[in-house]
């Protein structure tokens, strides 16, 4: 059977998560190709909508790349978007979606090997979770085949 | 303002159960406000459904919308074709919007809401509750702090034997209204009014002497 | 019969060369708003980067970054660039040139040329250059989109001139054309015209004339090259198959090691070296054995450490410590034999290779080396020209600077370093020139128009060899509203620009798509090209296919290619959802706040206030001159004291000049041009404004816990060492023994990087005990002996003078143990094969340093930079912007950057000067729009915003109808989005990042997925 490959939202930061990325690509520090990369300008800005409509459009896995505690070029954007994860991991449990398949990690802007290492762990966890329980292929996304 | 708080999704995946088509009806007064039914919480809301129902293999419609204000007729009457377009409707404002809802469309409305209180917010995401809407106000006597809204007991005249440490002895993140008022009005210089015996309460204009109305005669029709 | 005539140019810079460094010096100095004259002997611009393949260390090439500044209309017309151009006379003095130059007839005429190609057709032998592989032809591009973008005749080597000006279609060759000979005014010069490389031909036992599959190390280049002559295949030139083999051999015509060799390093070509053994397993076959044969491997730069362990780890190159003495192909053998000794064994090894790349180091242009004799430039033997000991571009001549390879050899980021720096002093000399500021675009309802987009493809073959941009392209057009799509091949080239706007205008295209690089770099640079044409620069987005595809999954193509269209589409999506916006303009602070006040700040903030900007120097403790108040000479005998003095004496007596010492920064808000910094001036506060920033804090001498440092008397610090040297001649006389150990605290687990000072300073020092001691036993025990450059020189020296160099492994470092009197050294000498043990009078420990990373980190909390892994500040580009900060209007200079000795940090002071008065030059700013808006009539009051956002903008304000909703002022925000984020009536949307925008990215991002 073929392997399951995640897909993965990975809700960068501008400042450090997407420049971290940056640093990967030009080390060529691999990572798995199901991630996938939305630049926002501070994690503060992800909004709990962005990550539910993700899993609602079909992602495995969500992942919110911020700064470093007190890092953050808005002060606490960082700090404000890991209690939305907080809370966005209650709502999914309540929908009935593990709460671990969205996660709130912390980088500088020169951690590229982080960012593939983290990266690399997670699609790893979701894999052994499975796809997503609510990816059906009757969704009602209206682009559904 | 009116504050309320979500049901657990389970109940109301349990509402909409029969139906595939729904209207979910937010509100942009006070359940905005106290993050329970704006535009922001419809749109979470609408995803979450989507997803529960997906899972137990069910494509739930979900069409969003929020009134200016749930409690008017008015504002009610803007979404008759969307209601007519859904099979049932499930409210996200308060008790009263619901009930506004259900009152004009024969469809089944569901409210997505618990409405809690009457209430003020202490600081950004913290809400509690100061007026029971009792019909006639206290707070004239009581230094602005409400015995009846904010002590278990709703004691008229000074606290009970349970107030210690400035506290209810319910529970410790409760403090003793009695305990606030003497403070209060040590403050002010007016503990003689701490004094005054205030006679037993005519519930009558509280819900006690049943459903309660308003009518400004120069404004009805 | 040549036509004179008089530039009309009042106080331009000359700048001479036009490869990366001339570029980088032209463009600081018309961005600072200065004149510039820029000419090259070539026909075209970029030097010796165009041959590249890629550059390390991050394996790109990243021409197209910087070649498009230089288009014609760009840099408010400060910028005049001429090819074919050569300096043939220099009369007068600083501040006052008179230069003669001649403009060479390329016998095209650009104007007409169309670059159809017929004329190289119709005269097979005229191929596009690759030296050494391709014989030079006639007609010439030198490289495939070379600027300007047309041919170019050597009417020298025609035979058929008749027969050559017939064959073009469009009547463009003029095969009588003369040559045009002009004078212009220049206040300086910068000589930023390159360096030669050496040329192995005559070393027989290298083979290089003799064999073809002998080439050297930009030939190689050329083969790993998509524009070279084997069109990017790696293929033996002796008989085209790929090699299975591949070896270097280092230090070829440097390091005094052959006939006409230079005695110093070359600098780059350790990391070069790795580079194409990298590139060569990572791009064509993993299966290729990659070995390079070296004697010291110099990854002394920022971060090349981890370079070197990639390459060993990562990448599986081998590395073998030998200088290989034959080269040899017996009769009958298709391969090549190296024959090589190593340490371990004292026996021949015979290793047969495919393909040998000789490592040739750089020399002197002859070209050159006259035009600098013309100006009465001081050189040394070898041809370089001399240079101060503080001052690594300033010249014998007074307004003569050099910069780059014709310096001395080295890397990019010290050439990009030296070009500003050299642009710094030069442009001191002359003034301001004004020129009208272009009216930024109106916004109109029509720039969004019906949506039609347009995507291109920018990332050339070159770096993508995962990619298949054709596919990409056509996957882009059958997205709906892409109207066209195109693989835009000549990022690199500003002239074939005109080709993308015209397509873009005649697709009507009003939203474009940029597939390339990530938008951190991309982006800029489209919205100032795309402007012109009326794209407005809010409808542009970025599909990062190099960093997020080409590149992280360069091992799976099948999985890049999938990911690219995703990207592409994501990024389609995207633009279809986003507004135009319009930009404001506001006045600019012109103030420069330099922090550190060691002498890299010192020279910063001395630098900017001769150039007339208001500096507020900045120092933590209670005197200036910061870690070099502890040395006392450089290695070439520079006095560093008396350079303190100076430095201190004229920073505190500068009109223009601030300084705040026993003085931290505590907090910090606003922009590029409009900074606000407050600062506890000895515990009181203070707030200051300023439009650009320079961070010179330093770094901090290492003491590592090692080899009984702290514990016994007997081993001390370089840093120590120079002192007793200094101080006590008395002791030093007395001394038998001296053991030195390199990279202590560097080069390791916790702080894997190289402290590039060390190999240095030990011989530094070791030289001066030799001085006071001649009799002195010294021992170093390193593990790569990093004398770049002509620090070479003193190592030369150094063992001429007796020094005992021994190598050890880091599987078995010495061992100090306490001996009562002495300390005891105990090392393996590998050629001895057996253990030795010295008791030392002094055993000297090269700690090097490490980032201040307690003060880094607070500083990046309060300013909002980047650090590195190991604490440093971050660049914004490793290679093309090494002072230059992410956030705009940031720049970084001294051991703050990385360490590095004194000169190199005055380098870097003097550039990031240059680079701030790029801003501070500017009297107006535009700021960007990017601020969050509320929707009044969604709106519910709710004081979420009030109480969410960090900078407090957001303000209930009472509208016309009388309603209390929220108001953001556009030019306070500060863009962040917290608020779009918590609105709970989603009333309030962040520019450039609606929801709309983000769930539309989403969507696509996810289409394939339910698919």
């Amino acid at each position: 059977m073929e392997q399951f490959e995640p897909v993965i939202v990975a809700f960068c930061c501008h400042y450090c998560a997407y420049t971290a990325a940056d640093t990967a690509g030009s080390q060529r520090l691999s990572y798995p190709v199901g991630v996938k990369i939305v630049r926002v300008p501070c994690t503060g800005k992800v909004d709990a909508k962005h990550l539910l409509t993700a899993f609602e459009k079909g992602a495995d896995g969500v992942l919110v790349a911020g700064c470093l505690v007190g890092d953050c070029h808005f002060k606490d954007g960082n700090v404000k978007a890991a209690r939305r994860v907080e809370f966005t991991k209650k709502y999914l449990e309540e929908i009935g979606i593990e709460a671990e398949r969205l996660e709130m990690v912390r980088m500088s802007a020169g951690m590229g090997r982080e960012f593939a290492e983290t990266a690399t762990a997670i699609t790893e966890k979701i894999r052994a979770l499975g796809p997503s329980p609510v990816k059906g292929k009757n969704c009602c996304c209206g682009k559904a085949a | 303002m009116i504050t309320a708080e979500r049901k657990p999704l389970e109940e109301l995946l349990g509402y909409i159960a029969p139906y595939s088509r729904i209207l979910l009806l937010g509100c942009n007064e006070c359940v905005t406000v106290c993050a329970a039914g704006g535009r922001k919480e419809v749109g979470l809301l609408a995803s979450a459904l989507k997803m529960a129902a997906r899972k137990s293999g069910k494509e739930l419609q979900i069409v969003e919308h929020t009134l200016e204000r749930q409690c008017d007729p008015e504002y009610v009457e803007e979404v008759a074709s969307m209601v007519a377009q859904a099979d049932a409707v499930v409210s996200m404002a308060c008790g009263c919007g619901v009930q506004q809802m259900a009152m004009r469309y024969a469809k089944p409305v569901f409210p997505a809401l618990n409405t809690k209180f009457m209430g003020g917010s202490e600081r950004q995401g913290v809400w509690d509750e100061r007026c029971a809407g009792c019909g006639n106000c206290l707070l004239g006597v009581t230094g602005g702090i409400c015995p009846i809204a904010r002590c278990a007991k709703r004691l008229m005249n000074g606290p009970c034997g349970g107030s210690a440490n400035g506290v209810c002895e319910i529970t410790p993140d409760v403090p003793c209204a009695w305990h606030l008022i003497w403070e209060r009005l040590e403050e002010l210089g007016q503990t003689e009014d701490y004094l005054e015996i205030i006679p037993a309460k005519d519930w009558k204009t509280a819900q006690g002497g049943g459903p309660r109305k308003i009518i400004r005669e120069d404004l009805a029709e | 019969m040549q036509k004179k005539t008089k530039l009309q140019s009042n106080g331009s810079v000359l700048v001479v060369g036009g490869g990366l460094g001339g570029i980088r010096a032209a463009l600081d100095l018309a961005e600072a708003r200065k004149d510039v004259i820029l000419v090259d002997k070539a026909p075209c611009i970029g030097g010796l980067m165009t041959q590249l393949d890629r550059t390390f260390p991050t394996n790109n090439c990243d021409l197209c970054t910087v070649a498009p500044f230089t288009a014609k209309d760009s840099r408010g017309g400060h910028l005049d660039m001429r090819g074919l151009t050569t300096v043939t006379a220099v009369k007068g003095k600083e501040g006052n040139f008179t230069v003669s130059l001649m403009t060479a007839p390329r016998f095209v005429n650009v104007e007409k040329c169309t670059a159809c190609g017929e004329c190289q057709r119709k005269y097979p032998e005229c191929v596009s250059f690759a030296p050494g592989l391709d014989p030079r032809a006639p007609t010439c591009m030198r490289y495939p989109k070379a600027t300007p973008y047309a041919y170019v005749i050597d009417m020298a080597k025609c035979a058929d001139k008749e027969g050559l000006k017939q064959c073009c279609p469009v009547g463009a060759i003029e095969t009588d054309a003369l040559p045009k000979v002009e004078e212009a005014q220049c206040g300086s010069i910068i000589l930023a015209a390159g360096a030669a490389l050496f040329d192995p031909s005559h070393l027989d036992y290298f083979g290089y004339a003799a064999q073809p599959d002998v080439v050297t190390s930009l030939e190689y280049e050329r083969i790993l090259s998509a524009s070279g002559p084997t069109g990017g295949k790696l293929l033996r030139p002796s008989n085209g198959q790929p090699p299975k083999k591949v070896a270097w051999i280092q230090c070829v015509g440097s390091r005094g090691l052959q006939k006409g060799a230079g005695a110093y390093c070359s600098s780059a070509c350790c990391m070069f070296a790795l580079k194409e053994a990298m590139v060569t397993r990572e791009r064509f076959d993993s299966e290729i054995e990659t070995t390079i044969f070296y004697m010291d491997m110099r990854a002394f730069g920022k971060d090349y450490e981890k370079y070197l362990n990639r390459a060993k780890e990562q990448y599986g190159v081998r590395l073998v410590h030998s200088r290989p003495h034959d080269v040899l192909r017996p009769v009958g053998m298709d391969k090549l034999q190296i024959l090589y000794t190593v340490d371990e064994a004292p026996k021949h090894i015979t290793e047969e290779f495919d393909m040998v790349v000789l490592s040739t180091g750089f020399k002197m242009n002859e070209d050159v080396k006259k035009l600098a004799e013309d100006l009465a430039v001081e050189l040394y033997a070898d041809g370089f020209p001399k240079t101060d000991c503080f001052n690594a571009v300033a010249t014998s001549v007074p307004g003569v600077y050099v910069c780059g390879t014709l310096q001395g050899g080295k890397d990019i980021p010290e050439t990009m370093t030296q070009a500003s720096a050299a642009s710094c002093l030069a442009g001191a000399k002359v003034a301001v020139t004004p020129r009208p500021k272009a009216e930024l675009p109106a916004v109109t309802p029509e720039c969004a128009g019906s949506p039609r987009v347009g995507v291109l493809v920018t990332l050339c073959d070159h770096e993508s060899t995962a990619l298949d941009t054709t596919a990409l392209v056509e996957y882009a057009k059958s997205i709906p509203h892409v109207v066209c799509a195109a693989a835009f091949e000549a990022a690199c080239d500003p002239s074939s620009f005109d080709a993308v706007k015209a397509a873009i205008l005649a697709n009507g295209v009003n939203r474009v798509v940029v597939a390339g690089s990530s938008p951190r770099y991309e982006l800029e640079k489209y919205q100032a090209m795309l402007a012109p044409v009326g794209i407005n620069k809010y409808l542009i987005e970025v599909a990062n296919i190099r960093e997020q595809a080409a590149w992280v999954h360069a091992g799976e193509p099948a999985a890049a290619n999938a990911k690219a269209k995703q990207l592409v589409a994501m990024a389609v999506a995207g633009v279809m959802a986003a507004k135009p916006l319009a930009d404001h303009v506001v006045p600019a602070n012109k103030n420069a706040l330099v922090v550190g006040g060691g002498v890299t700040g010192m020279t910063a903030a001395l630098e900017l206030a001769g150039q007339g900007a208001k500096v507020c120097l900045v120092e933590k403790t209670a005197e200036l001159g910061g870690v070099a108040r502890n040395l006392v000479k450089t290695i070439e005998g520079g006095d560093v004291q008396a350079l303190i003095a100076d430095l201190v004496e004229k920073t505190t007596s500068h009109p223009n000049i601030k300084v705040f010492t026993a003085t931290e920064i505590v907090d910090h808000s606003g922009q590029v041009g409009l900074f606000r910094t407050g600062l506890s001036v000895n515990g009181a506060y203070k707030e200051i404004e300023h439009g650009a920033t320079i961070l010179a804090t330093g770094a901090t001498p290492n003491q590592p816990q090692a080899f009984l440092l702290g514990e016994n008397s007997r081993v001390c610090t370089q840093l120590d060492l120079q002192k007793v040297v200094n101080e006590q001649p008395k002791e030093v006389k007395k001394w038998k023994n001296v053991v030195m150990i390199q990279c202590v605290g560097s080069r390791d687990a916790d702080n894997p990087n190289c402290s590039r000072l060390c190999c240095q300073s030990s011989i530094k020092n070791a030289l001066a005990i030799l001085k006071e001691n001649p009799n002195a036993r010294i021992f170093v025990l390193y593990r790569d002996l990093r004398t770049y450059g002509r620090f070479e020189e003193y190592y030369q020296k150094a063992r001429e003078l007796g020094v005992i160099f021994v190598r050890y492994s880091v599987d078995n470092p010495p061992k100090v143990e306490a001996a009562g009197h002495y300390a005891n050294v105990t090392f393996t000498d590998v050629i001895m094969g057996r253990q030795v043990v010295v008791s030392a009078d002094c055993v000297g420990l090269s700690t090097g340093f490490v980032a201040s990373r307690k003060s880094n980190e607070a500083l990046a909390k309060v300013f909002g930079l980047p650090l590195t892994d190991d604490g440093y500040f971050a660049e914004m580009h490793v290679k093309l912007r090494p002072v230059d900060m992410d956030k705009a209007g940031f720049f970084v200079a001294g051991c703050a950057h990385s360490p590095k000795v004194i000169a190199e940090n005055l380098t870097q002071a003097r550039a990031a000067a240059s680079r701030a008065m790029t801003v501070l030059a500017n009297d107006t700013l535009v700021q960007e729009a990017k601020f969050a808006h509320v929707d009044r009539a969604r709106c519910a009051a709710c004081l979420v915003c009030v109480r969410a956002c960090p900078f407090d903008v957001p303000q209930i304000t009472v509208d016309d109808k009388g309603l209390g909703r929220s108001y953001i002022d556009p030019v306070k925000c500060h863009g962040c989005g917290t608020c779009a984020a918590e609105c709970p009536a989603k009333a309030i949307q962040l520019n450039q990042f609606e929801d709309v925008q983000i769930l539309s990215s989403l969507d696509q991002l996810l289409a394939k997925v339910n698919a």
